[in-house]
């Protein structure tokens, strides 16, 4: 019979047993390693620490002389070391802090790494107090890639134990992070921009100036790189797929900005829009996260590679056909339509009405703005980005829409006596009871509407704009629908036109009220109208729209036809004339800014862009330089610092038959636009030279001086060799 | 007039390119890929014209590199060799690394290789002088390319969408090759056309 084992013994037995398990357990996994090419090891900056106060851990990579480890983006070959720590206790971890890399050729590709000893830190925080007093093991688990021209993986687990106090005290590594600590990205991220063609990527950010140090020493030839303003940027991509490693970086500076042309990746993905970057300047740099430039992105998705239409869903598209009807319902009440249809209501009879009668007012609602659809839906086919009250953009339109709601309000406030034929035409045309004056009131009433966007509207038009001709054509007609309702009833039953209140003398007074928010529309109008033109020419309006009240008012007075001829002609003299003015305002508006963003000794040589000119010069068998630019265009700006105002351009278009054309594209014109799509673009930048109606070449969207210069000088040969010879100089 | 504009802009086009991007071509996915001869390990020449009519897929490959090794050694590659040579892919497996640089093997040793890893390329081509892997943009191993049978570029990047050495990443990575030859041979698009390659940079001549 065997003795049972004394449960002292017992207990010791497993006391022993969970003390040394922690301790083997810890002795299974060293904090250091080594790999062929390799030694890796696991550091930190203490040896005690607090809990929930951060300190660093890391992990040191040092492989032998000219073998290298990886940053993040590890460029055309190669793979980023990944670390994941962990511990028994609860810690949390930070993102690696990776050092600011090097660009390592090999034979033709570029990889981003580090060729000497590299410490990768992470911020850790112990977050358990009961440690207090005892130990905190943290166990990393690590692969990395080592390579020379050949790479070798590794890959192991090691482990750090430190002690937890309520003291923090120093390791013997803490020199190492110091060091590496001078190599980090500076702390403020940076924001900037980048836009995208065929062949580069231009980055654009603010320029670092001397005041805006970096929270990081610069060593001496920052100093002097800084103090000249001369940094040699850099710019590493966090993603492998965004520019071709290899290839050289153009940066350049201007007062405001700097920018850097890219060459992009085979691997690119269009549909990217932010991108973050390291920019460096060999020894210190900082974080940019670059945003897509919007005007020039829309641009290039609606052209070069349409986006597919997104395609809604039955649900989707019927609440934003939904939307489009309550949103028409609510355009009723906007100030601009509210007038002309209580007028309306106000005179309507109820004597026998056809349905002719009934239903003309919706016809001319619904017709208005299934024209008002396909309109857009054709402009959209044709590339342009436009929108509900695109129309609006137009001064003629503003003007004619002055004229016209001055005009109602005139007819409100009785102006135009009775029995004037003037007063009569208003009346038929908006208070008649015909089924054309009807439709009449149909048609104005979405005119008048239509700058009124009211809230509801704009998330369903702005779907219809992007969709599928059939969805926008679904939603104008709901929203047609929705507009012409309330006024349908009226017309059709009578039970509706009987909640309306009582005719009477009270009608004369609200029909005179509601002339004013008429002419406060006038107002709103004239105000768009100097943000299209100027001062003077706003000035001319509202003069021009009193002087037109005057004639109407004295229209009404005369009795005789002659003289009311006369002031019919002058009255339309006061539309044409400011009609006239803001037309040809815009082009020599066109040549201010053109001029001005020229550089000042080509100045006396830049033409603004005029088709008619173009095409005269082109039949002179001239040499032209067509350019497209807009202010919002970073990649326009890059091509007139590097080539079109280099001295060797300059040069090319300094013979007298050699001429050059800008085009403004800032504030989308429909000139530029036509000559855009000519050449299937969308978008700035579009540079072309002719050699007069023989030749013409489209020139890359990212220029050199010689490439630009070589095209003027080849289209000048051209042009010569064809253009007949003049009799008289010939021998 | 039209015709002769629009082979002058590609003109200018590469010219541009040419001059920014020195020795290194371009990927143009659904455009016709650049045509090549070389020599297989039984010392014949073949062509991409050759196969005309069948799909291809090109693998640049160099059997000492971890990351072709992490395919290999894990019976991945071989297995996607042996799935399309059934269904009549043509398989090349092109080796560019220089003489003298890692990866380089005679035509002996790249028979020995086959035969010992049981791999069953169409064939395996020698580009010493790393011609056809500039004109494909080849940047690592593996690094794979599938062509259509009317010889327009159909997928090119990554073999899978795991960026490491472990095999024990295979099993739960996308495999791109093998997604992209399943789409085209049922007939439909490929969904990612683009990736970036991952792998051992190819030992390249210079």
């Amino acid at each position: 019979m065997q003795k049972p084992m004394p449960s002292w013994l017992y207990h010791l037995i497993i006391i022993l047993l969970v003390l040394t398990s922690g301790l083997l357990n810890a002795q299974n996994l060293v904090s250091k390693t080594s790999g062929p090419h390799i030694q890796v090891s696991l550091l930190s900056n203490l040896d005690t620490i607090v809990p929930n106060k951060p300190f660093y851990v890391g992990v040191l990579l040092s492989p032998d002389d000219e073998w290298h480890t990886y940053w993040r983006n590890p460029g055309d070959s190669g793979e980023a070391p990944v670390i994941t720590l962990s511990s028994e206790s609860s810690i949390t971890v930070g993102e690696v802090q990776w050092p600011v890399p090097e660009a390592i050729p090999v034979a033709h590709l570029v990889n981003y790494g580090y060729s000497g000893a590299t410490l990768l830190m992470l911020p850790v925080a112990v977050d358990d107090k009961s440690l207090l007093g005892s130990q905190v093991q943290i166990v990393a688990d690590l692969s990395w890639l080592v390579c020379k021209e050949d790479c070798i993986p590794g890959w192991a687990t090691l482990a750090l134990s430190l002690n937890v106090a309520t003291q923090q005290r120093e390791s013997e590594h803490v020199e190492i992070f110091e060091r590496t600590k001078q190599r980090l990205p500076d702390s403020i991220t940076r924001a900037g921009s980048f836009e995208v063609n065929q062949t580069h990527l231009v980055l654009q950010f603010a320029n670092i100036t001397d005041d805006d140090v970096f929270s990081l020493p610069l060593n001496a030839n920052d100093v002097q790189a800084n103090a000249s303003g001369q940094h040699k940027w850099y710019a590493f991509p966090f993603r492998s797929d965004v520019i071709q490693h290899a290839a050289p970086q153009q940066v350049l500076h201007d007062k405001e900005f700097t920018r850097m042309v890219l060459p992009r990746s085979d691997y690119f993905d269009t549909s990217a829009v932010q991108f973050s970057w390291l920019i460096s300047n060999g020894q210190t740099g900082f974080v940019l996260n670059t945003d897509i430039n919007r005007e020039q992105g829309f641009a290039q998705n609606s052209a070069d590679e349409r986006q597919p239409s997104e395609v809604l869903s039955f649900q989707e598209l019927l609440a934003f056909i939904l939307m489009a009807f309550v949103g028409g319902l609510i355009l009723n009440l906007m100030p601009c339509v509210l007038p002309i249809i209580s007028i309306k209501a106000i005179a309507l009879q109820h004597t026998s009405a056809t349905l002719l009668q009934k239903s003309a007012y919706l016809l001319g609602v619904v017709l208005c703005f299934n024209l008002f659809a396909v309109a857009i839906i054709a402009l959209q086919a044709s590339g342009q980005s436009i929108g509900w009250g695109f129309h609006m953009q137009e001064p003629v339109v503003i003007i004619m829409l002055a004229f016209l709601f001055t005009f109602i309000a005139l007819l409100l406030l009785d102006a135009l006596s009775v029995g004037s034929g003037l007063a009569g035409l208003g009346q038929g045309l908006i208070s008649g009871n015909s089924a054309s004056s009807h439709f009449f009131t149909g048609v104005l009433a979405v005119v008048v509407a239509s700058p009124c966007t009211a809230p509801f509207m704009a998330v369903a038009l702005g779907i219809a704009l992007v969709s599928d001709p059939y969805v926008s054509l679904l939603i104008f007609n709901a929203l047609a629908l929705g507009f012409a309702l309330p006024m349908t009833l009226l017309f059709a039953s009578s039970r509706f036109s009987r909640w309306l209140p009582k005719p009477g003398a009270w009608m004369i007074t609200f029909k005179h009220l509601l002339a004013f928010p008429m002419l406060l529309t006038v107002a709103w109008l004239v105000w768009v109208f100097l943000g299209q033109t100027n001062a003077q020419l706003q000035f001319l309006l509202i003069s021009m729209l009193i002087v037109f009240s005057m004639l109407t008012w004295l229209y009404c007075l005369s009795h005789k036809r002659v003289v009311k001829a006369v002031y019919i002609v002058f009255a339309a003299l006061c539309i044409a004339l400011p009609t006239y003015l803001s037309t040809s305002i815009s082009v020599s508006q066109a040549e201010n800014s053109a001029v001005n963003d020229a550089d000042h000794s080509n100045k006396a040589k830049v033409i603004p862009y005029d088709p008619v000119v173009l095409q005269s010069l082109k039949d002179d068998g001239q040499v032209i330089l067509v350019n497209m630019t807009a202010d919002w265009c970073i990649t326009c700006k890059v091509n007139e610092q590097v080539a079109l105002n280099s001295d060797r351009v300059k040069t090319a278009l300094a013979p007298q038959n050699v001429h050059y054309m800008v085009g403004d594209w800032t504030n989308k014109n429909q000139l530029i636009f036509d000559y855009l799509s000519q050449y299937k673009r969308a978008g700035v930048p579009l540079y072309v030279v002719y050699a007069g109606n023989q030749d013409k070449q489209v020139l890359p969207q990212i220029l050199s001086p010689n490439l630009v210069a070589d095209a003027i000088n080849d289209a000048l040969k051209k042009s010569v060799d064809s253009v007949p010879k003049d009799p008289k100089t010939q021998p | 007039m039209f015709r002769k504009l629009g082979l002058k802009n590609v003109f200018l086009v590469f010219a541009t390119l040419a001059i920014s991007v020195a020795a290194s071509a371009k990927v143009n996915i659904d455009q016709a890929a650049p045509d090549f001869s070389l020599l297989n390990s039984n010392g014949e020449t073949v062509s991409l014209s050759d196969y005309r009519g069948q799909y291809v897929v090109l693998e640049w490959t160099n059997h000492l590199c971890p990351y072709v090794q992490k395919h290999y050694d894990s019976d991945n590659m071989q297995s996607l060799q042996r799935k399309y040579n059934d269904k009549d892919v043509v398989w090349l497996s092109i080796i560019s690394s220089a003489p003298g640089k890692q990866g380089y093997v005679d035509a002996q040793q790249a028979n020995e290789l086959s035969d010992t890893r049981n791999a069953d390329p169409t064939h395996v081509l020698f580009d010493p002088e790393g011609e056809v892997g500039k004109q494909y943009a080849a940047k690592t191993t593996p690094h794979m390319y599938v062509i259509d049978p009317a010889g327009a570029l159909k997928y090119a990047g990554a073999i899978d969408s795991i960026k490491s050495a472990n095999p024990a990443d295979i099993a739960k990575a996308d495999n791109y090759l093998d997604l992209s030859l399943t789409a085209l041979l049922a007939g439909e698009k490929v969904a990612q056309t683009l990736t970036p390659p991952y792998g051992c940079s190819i030992k390249y001549k210079g």
